[in-house]
Order: structure tokens, then C-alpha cells, then sequence
């Protein structure tokens, strides 16, 4: 990089001073003057020869972006910057991801204390957990749609099948980035989830190499420490590693080939996203770095509002692999996968299948001779992918514990009032609202308080539905005892006794404590601010 | 140029500050409010602990500590005690040395390999996985949290309220004015044993079940099966069809029974280490045990609730 202005002789010295720091200001952008960012402030076409490519050539981080683009494809509504958002979650990720390190260490004794200590000990811990935590989620859909794009818009066609491929394998990678990620606060909602996960890979055959995957993923046969360390190690070094290198192959692949037109603005067959006319030209800087980065701001914005007043990272239970919740559910990008399992076995569902939708979906551009990226033209192509789309939000509905699984009737009605995980009715009217006594629900609700009547309702309705419901479920009635073991804990039994088609009288019982200062976030849809407990510490009450 | 797509320069500024707006006020009001959440947090988090020890405590603790930590005649100290959360820790000479809770911690991880001549029918085990047990780490620091939050009712508790037995490890009587009982209450092992506060034959069975501590061994709710006979003893859940699942027993399940408390060694089913006492004909009259038997073999036998001196509680 050169200064070029001659330095003119006998020079004021605030002229001098002024061209100094121009000087570094050249230097710090790698080629634009001040003058130059001024015109690029005010709109200026850029002058002759072009100085605002020189950062282009001459810095390593933009060498990586085209220096200009087609107008047609700076157009928000042709690639809705989904590639682009990707790429920026996994940057996202991969900060908050290196401040949540400092408090975790992947053992069983450690990883679920350090996630209370971090919630309730690091300021800012549980905003930065949040925020990790919904990043991921979001990333997966991120990544989804922007693979939906490409493939409504056609851009798999040649030449740009190899950058589909590699988009491919960076799906998955997102996929197992955020699985590996899933396990390790070590609560139950993880450790099942992932038990699951790991147990089809049990299925792959012959037996003994099915026997070997899981040995090696979970590292004894059943999740531990072991397992633990594994997860941790894919999750924080091994697949990001992978995804940045091939996020590079994919992104070169990009660059190379320019993004796709719209199909539109060219002949069939023809590919003219690297001739792009000098009138039609939009140069990176500033125009389209203004662009990206006043849509990453936006939301990040988002991002940052959602995480502070709705969203809230569950956490459950210690895990305990000697006992299994009421409902493992895997996590809900998997959910299509449990759908499967639902209706076939493990071999089928866990390996086959999914086995052969990743061969199919790589092989896409292989597959699909159709010369044309033009809607008219794609119907058969546009229709299959929507008839896709749909048989996964089928086949996730289907994994969802509202298809097809049904715990004993006594369990499911005790399960809506008081769940042994999350919040429930009771919880969510608090230790305050649930008065000592014993209730039946043979007898009159006579109770003063409003939100305990409703939550007596609920148990008298809930019996209702289920004795139609179940057909071994006849004459139900069920008795909430309330009563107080320790100070400020409360103790509650449910009962509930029912018929069986044979007249015979069964018994169900559930015993769970409140104690008055648990707090059960995930009741607040609006976190924290609008709760009077909150406020009233807030005010030093 | 003007046909290109180029939103202007002010609508990325607006779009920009608006963002960045909204940024610094999420975080800022997440600042203004941490230390609250913290607290919040930090109270959250040890009220689950309790949660979840109550659950540990009930399924291992309670049929001998009792749920709410009233002990048991002969089983098994009170911890809802008013001695315990104030004395305790003098008599077994740690005070100073440890915290109540670290002492708590350690008898719950680490179990009482020590006192071998106790007055306890059964020695406590340890319950750390760490020691051989059935908990992990985070179930003893749980339960042990659970214990602690027994203090707000122990120390509201008067001297008469307090569940205490004396302790046969401490060496001296202890100084009990601070619970009050006086220094010079009588204080020997003969109080300590297994006794009942209501006068001998006229006694309720179901008052002496509990009275003299079967329950502490014998699960009256528990069904028996070949692979679950009883953890301490066996189970009674359905011993009124005793005949059915015990061939000895089959001809006259009372004379069975009987027999059994009168004598726990003539009938061995299974291996408990002698932990049953074999003087419970010296404790009570053979009409008292002849009504027991009759109790016991009812599948619809009531327990009543009773106060400390042992009458019954009306509902
Ligand atoms: C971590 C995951 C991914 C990242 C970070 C990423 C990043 C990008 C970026 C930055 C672009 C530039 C254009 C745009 O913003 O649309 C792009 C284009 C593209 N991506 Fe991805 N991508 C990822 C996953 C995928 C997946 C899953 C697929 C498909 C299976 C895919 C297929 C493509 C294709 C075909 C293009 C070219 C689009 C065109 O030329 O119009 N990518 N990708």
C-alpha cells in the first residue's frame, strides 16, 4: 500500500498534521483516503481509477467478498441474506460460546452446578446463555431456509452443484453442532434426548459396528463422564473446526461462480452472474457492507429483544439416568426423526432412511437434468420440494408427544396440573395461592382463592376427559392433599382412584414439594420485568 | 445510477440507530436488573435443592428420620429437633470444628461406620455413591439441604415440642436448659430403649407398630413380591394373604405371625442380620400381640394419627 499524495513543500503545520492522519486513516482501511470516504458518505460514484477496490486486494478479510455485486442480487427479497445470516450466527455462536466456557467444565459433577452458578452467580450469565442458546436454535432454521432458497431458486444447477454439496454437509454439520451442544447443561430434558439420539446409531449394521458407533459416541454403553468429554470436545473444537473449513469451500465456491440471478434476467442454459455489466454494478464498499451490516444489527437487535423479554433456556432436572422422564423428546429439529421412529424401527427410521435423504438431498443438482432455474419451467421440482416440506412438518408433528404416545390416564391428569419437569398449573399460580387442606374432587370447590379454584376445576375437568378418553379409566376421583413437611415448603399429594373394567379399585399417587422460593422462570413470558416478586426486590422492598 | 438498487444512505443510517438503540436498551435494562435476578436466582436454585432433597428424603430417609424429621423411638434421631440444630454439634465435640450442615453432609455421605454399640436398631449406611451408596453427589447435597431446612421449626419448637431422645454417644448428660430439661434428669441407657409412652396392655395395635418401631423396618403399604421382599424387613402391603405366598404360614397365618414376633428366629426367609429385637414378649401382653396379629392380617387395618403422648389426633 502507497500514500500517494507528494508531500508539498512548506506545509502549515495542521495541513501536515491533517494529511498525517489521513495517512493512517489509509492505512487502517487499507486504501481508502478520507476524501474518498467522505464521497462514499455522501453518495458519490466511485472516481477513475476506482480506489474504493484497493481494500479488496489489500486487506485478507475482504479479499474474501467480491468487490461488487449484480444489482439484481443485493435485492433484499432474492437471497433474504440467509447465507449470510448463517454465517453470521455461527460467529455469534462462536462468541457467546467462548464466554460460557469460562464457567463450564464437561464433567457429571461439574456441568450442571456450574450452569446454576452461572445463572445465578455471573452477571450477565443467564442474557449470555439465552443468547447461545436460541443462536442455535435459530441457526438451524437459518440454515434451512437459505438451503429452501437455493433450492426454489434453482442455484444447485451447474455450475454451482459442488457449492449445494458442500451446503449440504454444512447442514449437517449445524445439525450435530447443536445436538453436541444439547447435552451438556446435563438435565434431563439433554441427557434422554441424546440417549435417543445415540441409541440409533445403534442400529446401524451389521450389529457389531451399530454396537461400535454408539460405544464410540456415547464412550461407555451408557452416557457418562465419558460421553460427556466427547460431546464437549465435538462441540467446541471438532465440528466447528469442520464448518469453518467448509463454510471456506462453500464461500469460495460462491465467490467464484457469483451469486445466481435471477433466472429471469437470463437465457436458459446461461450463466451470467460473473459478466455483470459496468451500469449495473453494485460495489461492496459501501453500499453493500452498509447493507449487511445494517441487516445484522437489525437482528442482532431482534435477537437481543426476543432473548431479554421472551425467551428462556430450559433447565431441568440433574440428569439421572435412573429415571426416565414421563416424555423424552428430542430436540425439535429432530423431531421428524422421532416421527419416524414412531411408525417404523430403528433400523429403518435411524439409519436407512435418513440415510438415504442425505444421499438424495446431495445428489440434487446430480439428479435434476431441468436446464431451466425458472419457476414456469420447475413445477415438477417446486411441487416435490413443497410436498418435502410438508411431509416434515407431518412426520415432526408425529414425533411431538401429542401424536401417538399416552402415558397412564392417573399420570397424564397429574402431569398437566404438576409435570415433574417445567411449570404446570400449580407452579405457575406459586407457592402462595395453593392453601393447606385436603380437596376432593367429589366435593364442592369451595376454596376463597381464585386461582386455586381454577386449578381445582382443571383437576375435575382433566379426570372428565380422561375417563371418556381411556377406556380402563371409569369413575375416577382424586384427592390433593396440601401440607407443610418444613418452613416455607410445601408438600403435595395427588391421588387419584379409580375402576378398572374389571371393578377392580387402582390407586395412583404423586408426591412433589413447592418450596416458596422457587422461582420457575419459565412461567414469565416476560421474564422478569413485569413480575411483582421482581419489582418488589427491584425497588429494595 | 439512479435505476440501481441502492437504499439510501439515511434509511441504513435510521435502520442502524434504531438497532443500535435497541441493543443498548435490552442490555441496559439487563444491567439495571442483575443483581436482583442473581438473588432471585441464587434463592430459585436452593429452593429446588430442597425440592428435590424432600423427594430424596421421603424415598430413603423418612421411614426411619420420619418426613418431617420427628425421629423414631429406637430407629432413628429426630432432626426436626430444636436439641439437634442447637447441641448437637457440642456433644459430638465438633462445634467449632465444623459447620452443622458439613456435619450433616458428612453423616448423610459417609454413613456411621464408627458407633457400633448404638442404641439404634439398625446402623445408618452410607449414602454416597462415593462411600458405596445409592446417592450421588448431588442427591446428598440435596437431601443435606433438606435436613438444614428443618431449623426455622426447630428452633421455634419448646422443650416438650422437641421429638429429642437422648443420644447414648454423649458421654455426660448434657446441659439441656437452653431446651429445657434439666442437667439432672435421670440418664441412663434404660430410658433410651424402645419403649412406649403409654402404659403397657391396653395398648392399640396400630400404636404399636409404631410405638415400638416396626414401622421402621416393616412397610405397611409395600406389597411383597420374590424380587422385592422388604428393604429392612419384609414388606406388609399384603400379608393378609399371607397363606398364598408363604407355605409355612399357609395352615394358620396367625399363629405364624405371632409366633414370629414372639421369636424372629423360627422362621428365616430371607437374610436381615438379625435386626429384629427378640425381647418384644417382654413388651408387651400377649393380648396386645394377639390384637397386633389380628391388625395386621386386616386388608382394611387404619392407622391413626396420634399426638406425642399418643392419643388419637380427631380429624
Ligand atoms: C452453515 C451453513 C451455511 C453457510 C454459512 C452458508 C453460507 C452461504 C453464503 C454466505 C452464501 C452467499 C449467498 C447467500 O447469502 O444466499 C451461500 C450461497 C449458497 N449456499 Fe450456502 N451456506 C450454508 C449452508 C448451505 C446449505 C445447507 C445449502 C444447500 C444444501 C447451501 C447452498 C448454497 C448455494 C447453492 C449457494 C449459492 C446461491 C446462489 O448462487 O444463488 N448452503 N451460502
Amino acid at each position: 500500500m502507497s500514500v500517494q499524495s507528494p508531500a508539498p513543500q512548506k506545509k502549515p503545520w495542521f495541513l501536515a498534521l491533517l494529511s498525517a492522519l489521513d495517512g493512517i486513516f489509509v492505512y487502517l482501511t487499507a486504501g481508502i483516503s478520507t476524501g474518498e470516504f467522505r464521497a462514499m458518505l455522501r453518495g458519490d460514484a466511485p472516481g477513475r481509477p476506482n480506489t474504493r477496490l484497493t481494500p479488496h486486494a489489500d486487506a485478507f478479510l475482504l479479499h474474501i467478498k467480491p468487490s461488487y455485486y449484480h444489482e439484481s442480487v443485493t435485492r433484499f427479497t432474492h437471497t433474504f441474506r440467509l447465507g449470510l445470516l448463517s454465517t453470521y450466527l455461527f460467529l455469534f455462536e462462536t462468541i457467546t460460546g467462548i464466554i460460557l466456557m469460562i464457567w463450564y467444565a464437561p464433567s457429571p459433577e461439574r456441568a450442571y452446578v456450574d450452569m446454576i452458578r452461572l445463572l445465578s452467580n455471573v452477571p450477565f450469565g443467564q442474557l449470555m446463555r439465552d443468547l447461545h442458546r436460541i443462536g442455535a436454535e435459530l441457526m438451524v432454521g437459518i440454515v434451512t431456509l437459505h438451503m429452501v432458497r437455493t433450492y426454489l431458486t434453482g442455484s444447485y444447477k451447474p455450475p454451482r452443484e459442488f457449492t449445494w454439496l458442500t451446503g449440504v454437509l454444512l447442514l449437517v454439520m449445524t445439525l450435530f453442532l447443536s445436538f453436541s451442544g444439547y447435552l451438556l447443561p446435563w438435565d434431563q430434558l439433554a441427557f434422554w434426548a441424546v440417549t435417543i439420539g445415540t441409541s440409533m446409531a445403534e442400529a446401524v449394521p451389521p450389529a457389531f459396528v451399530g454396537e461400535i458407533i454408539n460405544l464410540l459416541a456415547r464412550g461407555a454403553p451408557d452416557i457418562g463422564a465419558n460421553g460427556l468429554l466427547r460431546f464437549y470436545l465435538l462441540h467446541v473444537l471438532f465440528l466447528p473446526l469442520l464448518l469453518i473449513l467448509f463454510f471456506f469451500v462453500h464461500y469460495y465456491k460462491v465467490v467464484l461462480y457469483g451469486i445466481s440471478l435471477p433466472a429471469q434476467e437470463e437465457e436458459v442454459g446461461e450463466d451470467t452472474a460473473n459478466r455483470v455489466p459496468a451500469n449495473r454494478r453494485v460495489y461492496y464498499l459501501p453500499e453493500v457492507l452498509l447493507d449487511e451490516g445494517t441487516f445484522l444489527l437489525a437482528v442482532t437487535a431482534i435477537i437481543t429483544a426476543v432473548t431479554v423479554f421472551l425467551f428462556q433456556a430450559p433447565l431441568e432436572h440433574i440428569a439421572n439416568p435412573q429415571q426416565t422422564p414421563f416424555h423424552t423428546v428430542a430436540p425439535w429439529y429432530f423431531y421428524w426423526l422421532q416421527g419416524l421412529l414412531k411408525i417404523a424401527d430403528k433400523l429403518w427410521a435411524g439409519v436407512i432412511i435418513p440415510g438415504v435423504l442425505l444421499v438424495m438431498l446431495m445428489a440434487i443438482p446430480y439428479l435434476d437434468r431441468n436446464p431451466s432455474r425458472r419457476g414456469a419451467d420447475r413445477r415438477v421440482a417446486t411441487i416435490s420440494g413443497i410436498v418435502a416440506g410438508v411431509l416434515m412438518i407431518i412426520l415432526s408433528w408425529m414425533g411431538t408427544p401429542a401424536y401417538a404416545v399416552q402415558g397412564a390416564p392417573a399420570l397424564e391428569v397429574v402431569e398437566k396440573l404438576m409435570p415433574e419437569e417445567k411449570v404446570g398449573i400449580s407452579r405457575k399460580i406459586g407457592y402462595n395461592h395453593i392453601p393447606f387442606g385436603t380437596y376432593d374432587t367429589r366435593e364442592p370447590i369451595t376454596t376463597d382463592d381464585a386461582e386455586f379454584a381454577k386449578l381445582l376445576h382443571e383437576f375435575v375437568h382433566l379426570l372428565e376427559v380422561w375417563e371418556e378418553k381411556a377406556p380402563d379409566f371409569n369413575d375416577p376421583w382424586g384427592l390433593l392433599t396440601v401440607t407443610q413437611d418444613q418452613a416455607n415448603l410445601k408438600h403435595l399429594r395427588w391421588e387419584i382412584t379409580w375402576l378398572s373394567n374389571e371393578g377392580t379399585e387402582e390407586y395412583f399417587k404423586q408426591d412433589y414439594w413447592l418450596h416458596k422460593d422457587s422461582y420457575y422462570w419459565e412461567q414469565y413470558g416476560r421474564k422478569k420485568f413485569g413480575v411483582p416478586e421482581f419489582l418488589e426486590m427491584q425497588n429494595g422492598g | 445510477m439512479r435505476s440501481l438498487y441502492v437504499r439510501s444512505f439515511g434509511s441504513k443510517l435510521i435502520w442502524g440507530l434504531v438497532s443500535s438503540f435497541v441493543i443498548v436498551v435490552c442490555v441496559g435494562l439487563t444491567a439495571q436488573t442483575e443483581d436482583t435476578r442473581m438473588e432471585i436466582q441464587t434463592k430459585n436454585w436452593e429452593g429446588r435443592g430442597i425440592e428435590n432433597g424432600a423427594v430424596i428424603f421421603a424415598n430413603n430417609c423418612a421411614t426411619c428420620h420420619g418426613q418431617q424429621g420427628q425421629g423414631l423411638q429406637g430407629i432413628a434421631p429426630a432432626l426436626n429437633s430444636r436439641y439437634f440444630f442447637t447441641r448437637r454439634l457440642e456433644d459430638v465435640g465438633q462445634d467449632g470444628v465444623m459447620t452443622l450442615s458439613n456435619y450433616v453432609y458428612l453423616t448423610v455421605a459417609a454413613g456411621r461406620p464408627s458407633k457400633d454399640n448404638s442404641q439404634w436398631v439398625n446402623r445408618m449406611v452410607p449414602w454416597s455413591s462415593q462411600f458405596g451408596g445409592p446417592l450421588r453427589g448431588d442427591q446428598v447435597v440435596d437431601v443435606v439441604a433438606y435436613v438444614m431446612n428443618f431449623e426455622e421449626t426447630a428452633l421455634q419448637q419448646t422443650a416438650s415440642e422437641d421429638p429429642f431422645q437422648p443420644f447414648l454417644d454423649v458421654s455426660k448428660p448434657p446441659e439441656f436448659q437452653n431446651i429445657g430439661i434439666s442437667a439432672d434428669a435421670e440418664w441412663t441407657p434404660v430410658q433410651l430403649a424402645v419403649t412406649s409412652v403409654l402404659p403397657m396392655g391396653d395398648r392399640d395395635p396400630d400404636y404399636l407398630f409404631g410405638a415400638l418401631a416396626c414401622s421402621g423396618c416393616h412397610d405397611l403399604n409395600e406389597p411383597q413380591a420374590p424380587s422385592s421382599m422388604g428393604e429392612s424387613g419384609p414388606n406388609f402391603g399384603t400379608i393378609h394373604e399371607l397363606g398364598t405366598y408363604r407355605p409355612e404360614a399357609a395352615a394358620d397365618p396367625a399363629a405364624y405371625i405371632k409366633e414370629s414376633i414372639m421369636s424372629p428366629d423360627a422362621f428365616r426367609v430371607a437374610d436381615y442380620d438379625d435386626a429384629m429385637p427378640d425381647d418384644f414378649a417382654n413388651r408387651m401382653t400377649e393380648e396386645e400381640i394377639d390384637r397386633l396379629v389380628q391388625w395386621l392380617l386386616d386388608p382394611d387395618r387404619v392407622t391413626h394419627a396420634r399426638d406425642a403422648e399418643g392419643n388419637i389426633i380427631e380429624e
